[in-house]
């Protein structure tokens, strides 16, 4: 299977958030800097749910333990760490 | 010796511990660590400059803090209490709408002010017709600020009284307000809850007892102000000398590495936390080996839940503790036991089990009569823990505090809460008798949100359900409505979110040829949960 490279799982989230998302997220610009909670697009539920998609997605586990939530909670950071640690 | 001496007031408590510990941190806030010298400091200066500024109006009692994990924040209460007045949490993230009818209704003319709500500080005086006197504790002066707003006074940093000048008031006896909070209201108003000092102190001293507090521990603050379960972390805490950590907003959510970070030993948050700290997988077991004590309280704790923190929590203790904000905080606790709990849970949730020693507890049927030993019926509660009455609303006091027929003088709370007692003598949460739901530990009344998405929708066909529900909580709300032809979803949604805090505003609105009704008329919530269910 290809790997999938980091813009390709960006876009993926994007396009889920946009489709999952609170607030008109339909209607919001987002990019890889959004910060998904600070910007009420996802609340701690939804948020539960994209990592689960990201998960899926990546066929790897995110291990977010000793992760500082800043990181974890903008587009790219999470992206670069889904990516990263996961096994 | 009079009640007025002998009574021990919660700032009493703090300035105590200021006096045994005083370089020892008291507050870790925004990256900063405060002793308690420093904070006793900070909350002086502000009491100061509450006392001379407020001496016509000596009399009343409320003071209000509008401040978010800041050290205005905690300080602010700090100074409230010690100037003998009791203090009004008001909070930046809820809509400007709703903090200003709070702050009508608690009628307060003192309001500190934190640099974080700086944004939203011209919007709020605009719409405040009578003279405030706003204290920034931790905002240097604003030239324009003073001319644009004459109706108000501004006390910036520079101009708070120095320490000379002010010495702590410690008159405070049982019956003096400690804080007036407001809870979700069915007629759309929120509803006032005034504790009283002695309340705090009866609930303060049960607790540090029986967790032997410390002045080695370390608290999380997890709890925003307004929830009034951030008084156990305030007030418990620095009754002892312990540290209080303030969870920053970015880690409320997924608070695994603060926890660590910081070695805390004593947790307290809704159970919803730890749901999500599961779903994320952030509960392995042994992360968290420094806790010795996890509380969690405000919603129904699911055991699988109770289950998943113990492992996390080895050296912990795990409780859930049961309590209405009219009974101060909690009022019962149970301890989690891993072999012995699961059997001991109702529909795989935790008992809320014993009510506090001291503090009184019954059963009853709707006509208040007492019901035998295992029966369903409302919980009804008294003691020095309990409030007597709503903030300024006699028909709701009326309504809900009672004198029951076989109780002689005491003043009963009923809870609206469905428990039935097993035969260990544990009390089980069945459910609320209303159409009032917890969302993340918040109590809400579905008929505020009602009562908004009517006047957004310009319909009286209106309907909101707790929606979804996962182990008895509720994560959210959905809302149907009918009677109109069309509208704009976008526009509704954003006019709840003026009025009511986001975990209020629905998800999601259906819009229907007609609500279902059952056999006896009324709108039919279960066949709309059902609905809601299929469709999942």
């Amino acid at each position: 299977m290809k790997p999938v490279v980091e813009q390709e799982l960006v876009q993926q989230v994007i396009g889920w958030v946009k489709e999952n998302g609170l607030n008109g997220a339909r209607h919001t610009d987002i990019s890889e800097s959004t910060n998904l909670l600070e910007s009420g697009l996802l609340d701690s539920f939804a948020f539960v749910d994209l990592i689960l998609f990201i998960e899926n997605f990546t066929q790897k586990k995110l291990d977010l333990l000793d992760v500082n939530p800043e990181e974890f909670t903008v587009v790219k950071g999470l992206c670069t760490l889904a990516l990263r640690n996961g096994h | 010796m009079t009640e007025q001496s002998s009574f021990r007031s919660l700032i009493h408590g703090f300035l105590e511990s200021a006096e045994r510990f005083s370089d020892r941190p008291a507050l870790v806030v925004d990256g900063e660590c405060l002793s308690y010298t420093s904070l006793r400091e900070m909350a002086c200066r502000i009491a100061s400059a509450i006392q001379s500024l407020q001496r016509d109006q000596e009399s009343f009692p409320l003071v209000a803090v509008w401040a978010h994990r800041s050290k205005t924040a905690y300080a602010g209460v700090l100074g409230s209490l010690g100037t003998g007045k009791g203090y009004v949490p008001l909070n930046p993230k809820f809509p400007l709408e709703r903090t200003l009818q709070m702050l009508a209704l608690s009628r307060c003319t003192v309001l500190i002010v934190g640099k974080e709500c700086l944004s939203q500080l011209a919007g709020l005086l605009k719409a405040v017709d009578r003279p405030l006197t706003l204290i920034l504790p931790e905002v240097a002066s604003i030239q324009e600020m003073p001319s644009q707003h004459s109706l108000h006074q501004f006390v910036f940093a520079e101009h708070l009284p120095s320490l000379e000048s002010f010495s702590f008031k410690e008159n405070s006896t049982s019956a003096s307000l400690a804080y007036l909070l407001f809870t979700s209201g069915s007629s759309g108003v929120p509803k006032g809850v005034p504790i009283s000092q002695g309340n705090v102190r009866s609930y303060v001293d049960y607790i540090s007892h029986r967790y032997n507090v410390n002045e080695h521990d370390r608290f999380s603050q997890q709890f925003d102000l307004t929830f009034d379960l951030s008084a156990h972390d305030m007030f418990v805490c620095w009754e002892s000398g312990a540290c209080l950590y303030c969870v920053p907003e970015k880690s409320v959510m997924a608070p695994a590495k603060f926890i660590r970070d910081h070695h805390l030993t004593m947790w307290f948050s809704v159970p919803s936390v730890a749901g999500l700290l599961s779903r994320m997988r952030l509960l392995s077991p042994g992360c968290f080996p420094t806790l010795r004590c996890s509380l969690f309280c405000g919603e129904p704790f699911p055991a699988s839940y109770a289950q998943s923190w113990q492992a996390a929590a080895p050296n912990s203790i795990v409780e859930n503790l049961y309590g209405p904000t009219e009974a101060t905080i909690a009022i019962a606790h149970y301890r989690w036991d891993s072999q012995m709990s699961p059997q001991e849970c109702l529909n795989g949730i935790v008992p809320i089990g014993q009510v506090f020693e001291g503090q009184q507890f019954r059963v009853t049927d709707a006509e208040g009569k007492c019901l035998p030993f295992e029966n369903a019926g409302e919980l009804c509660l008294a003691g020095s823990q309990v409030a007597t009455g709503y903030w300024n609303n006699p028909k709701k006091t009326q309504q809900q505090f009672v004198h029951l027929p076989w109780s002689n003088n005491h003043l009963w709370y009923r809870t609206g809460d469905l428990v039935k007692q097993d035969a260990a003598g544990n009390l089980c949460y069945l459910g609320r008798m209303d159409h009032q739901v917890k969302i993340r530990g918040y109590r809400v009344e579905l008929q505020e949100i009602e009562a908004v998405l009517r006047r957004a929708c310009g319909t009286e066909q209106v309907v909101s359900v707790p929606w979804p529900v996962h182990n008895g909580a509720a994560e959210g709300v959905v809302a149907f409505i009918s009677g109109v032809k069309a509208f704009d979803e976008h526009r509704v949604l954003a006019r709840c979110g003026e009025f009511l805090p986001d975990y209020m505003v629905p998800k999601k609105i259906y819009l229907v040829d007609a609500l279902p009704l059952n056999p006896n008329q009324k709108i039919d919530r279960v066949k709309l949960s059902n609905l809601l269910e299929g469709a999942a």
